[in-house]
């Protein structure tokens, strides 16, 4: 069990949170599955590193955007259709929750790392 | 004293040293979501195959194994040898006899020809020790970067690697590390707010997440200690032990996917993107893929898979995060890898769909020429068996970076969908047809038109396979035979280059 302290908007909320322990697959020799290495990260992990919010991966043009505030998204779901090197980057959402800010207009052209969304 | 109390004697000292620091250091090593380095070791090796080397080497009774356990055993039936700091005897400080250890056994797994594995968790240098402990660490350093390209070397953070240690783990071939458990950084958040006034948590600062993500320092992330150290062992079956020998064949396994589904995987439309880790995984053995750094850098795909049992190391462009653009962290992340596989006679596997090189003022301000020369460098000096497979997209300098012909690529292929041409159709049609476009009636149809034609004329892969840098078009369908065929001719490849110390690869 580990403690956290995390402070939201001002506001200081007590985290306690357990691991649990997951059992791997005995390796042999010729059989070793894969296991891609894990993005899920507990909820204080999102927020240490701003995995909540969404930036622009390189400069382009809003395109499409496929959500709106107050919208449930998982992660994968395509946010946001970025137009940059001939190519319709799809901007995906990198944690489950729900859509908080949206900060950019369709046909505005973002630069590289602008904040796009905030999930919550 | 009789023989008995001799042996009692002897009894006693292994026991103090097996328990480590104690009940009690144990318990908060528990405590804090972490193994001791026993435990550890036992994890790793087959049973009953790891020997202990120095275990009685300095203060046994203050200061059991002088806080680091060495030794060699085996792994999936292959020799490996470690060392495995312990936390829980002052904090695995580095001290001189430490050290030592940590040197002794590094010489031996140089000399035998075995991968080496380095488990961290370390306070840092041993104060009292002084100078020495400093000496210890550059002992270390120096023989990282002796073995570097000799022998696989492995780091796994399970702990605090903070300060000058976190040196012998950048020298190594693959880092590991714990999330939540491990960090890495050169000074700690207490002075960085001395000097430069910023607030930062040691999680943010230098957690596994921040290096497999942020800084690229990391290329491996375990949810867990022993998830982390699975992930060793399935790296280790792709390598060979060291640069005389090939990697171990394993049995042959059909992927998961059927070859037709790599008809529906490139869209038809050049602008949309889509996951180039299908296509890979769908031509590989088993689907089975070890993807390297799969959280930085995410423009560019590598990582370690089998094609007919045989190890490859797969260098792809991933045109569904920034367009698959070349930009400064891929090709350090893609060059680095390069000279991995080749300093280990691993062959590469490239499948490119590059529009080209990122442009920017960020990118071009942080040395992306300099950079990117790292790619071109590698591939060229690669001497192992390389084959290309363009997808899509092949486009300028970018189309030469990623192992054309030109870089000695050994067999290129093409899929149908290959457009291979010094720029894009729109950029291309914008330069060479100005005048044409500034003296149309409707300049936005004459623009479509000329993009059309240009398409039809030169983004494809007939132009280039007339001129024979590309071997053959092939149907994607048969792209796993022709890969293993190509390794099979490729496995016998010698290139001589000429004799140098070294080349001065642009760092």
């Amino acid at each position: 069990m580990k403690k956290y302290k995390i402070v939201v908007n001002g506001e200081t909320f007590e985290v306690e949170v357990e691991e649990l322990t997951t059992t791997l697959p005995t390796q042999t020799k010729a059989a070793a599955t894969t296991r891609q290495a894990v993005t899920k990260k507990a909820k204080t992990q999102m927020t240490v590193h701003g995995l909540n919010n969404v930036t622009a991966p390189l400069p382009g043009n809003v395109n499409e955007i496929k959500v709106a505030v107050g919208n449930q998204v998982n992660a994968g779901d395509v946010l946001i259709i970025l137009e940059a090197m001939k190519m319709e980057n799809e901007i995906t959402a990198p944690i489950d929750g729900m859509i908080k800010e949206l900060l950019v207009k369709k046909g505005q052209v973002v630069q590289s790392s602008e904040l796009l969304i905030v999930i919550e | 004293m009789s023989m008995q109390d001799k042996l009692e004697q002897l009894q006693v000292l292994r026991a103090k040293v097996q328990s480590g620091g104690g009940e009690k250091k144990i318990a908060k090593q528990y405590e804090s979501g972490k193994k001791t380095a026993r435990e550890r070791i036992d994890y790793l090796f087959d049973p009953g195959t790891f020997r202990e080397i120095d275990i009685y080497a300095g203060d046994a009774t203050n200061n059991p194994s002088e806080g680091v356990v060495t030794g060699y055993g085996q792994i999936n039936g292959r020799k490996v040898y470690i060392y495995a700091q312990d936390f829980t005897v002052n904090g695995g400080s580095l001290g001189v006899i430490h050290a030592k250890k940590i040197c002794n056994v590094m010489d031996l797994a140089l000399k035998m020809g075995a991968p080496i594995i380095g488990l961290n968790d370390s306070g840092g240098a041993r104060i009292q020790e002084g100078v020495e402990a400093l000496n210890g660490y550059g002992e270390i350093f120096f023989r990282n970067t002796i073995a570097s390209g000799v022998i696989p070397q492995l780091s796994v953070i399970m702990g605090p690697c903070a300060g000058g240690a976190v040196y012998s783990p950048a020298l190594t071939d693959f880092i590991f590390m714990v999330d939540g458990t491990s960090q890495m950084f050169i000074t700690g958040p207490q002075v960085i707010k001395a000097v430069t006034k910023e607030e930062v948590s040691m999680e943010q600062l230098g957690g596994a997440l921040t290096h497999n993500k942020t800084s690229g320092v990391a290329h491996f992330m375990g949810e867990d200690e022993e998830h982390c150290l699975y992930m060793v062992k399935q790296l280790l079956s792709f390598l060979p032990s060291n640069n005389l020998e090939d990697a171990p064949c394993y049995a042959v396994r059909k992927p998961e996917m059927d070859s037709e589904e790599l008809l529906d995987i490139v869209p038809d439309k050049p602008q949309k993107p889509y996951d180039v880790k299908k296509i890979i995984t769908a031509l590989v053995d088993g689907s089975e893929f070890l993807e390297v750094l799969p959280l930085y850098a995410k423009n560019a795909v590598v990582g370690f898979a089998r094609m007919d049992g045989q190890s490859v190391g797969i260098i792809a462009n991933q045109p569904s995060f920034m367009a698959g653009s070349l930009d400064i962290n891929a090709s350090d992340k893609i060059s680095r890898f390069i000279r991995f596989c080749d300093a280990f006679n691993i062959p590469l596997v490239t499948f490119m769909d590059v529009p080209g090189f990122l442009p920017g003022t960020a990118q071009e301000f942080g040395g992306i020429i300099r950079h990117g020369a790292k790619v071109l460098y590698a591939y060229s000096e690669a001497t192992v068996p390389k084959i290309t497979v363009i997808l899509r997209k092949a486009y300028g300098g970018a189309y030469i970076a990623m192992c054309s012909s030109s870089l000695r690529a050994d067999i290129v292929y093409a899929w149908p969908t290959a457009e291979i041409a010094v720029m894009g159709p729109e950029g291309a049609v914008n330069i060479v047809k100005r005048d044409e476009i500034a003296n149309a009636r409707d300049p936005e149809t004459e623009i479509e038109r000329l993009v059309q034609e240009y398409r039809d004329n030169f983004a494809n892969p007939y132009v280039a396979s007339s001129r024979g840098y590309v071997g053959e078009v092939i149907d994607p369908r048969d792209t796993r035979v022709k890969i293993i065929d190509a390794l099979d001719a490729l496995s016998s490849k010698q290139e001589i280059r000429p004799r140098k110390k070294h080349g001065n690869i642009p760092v």
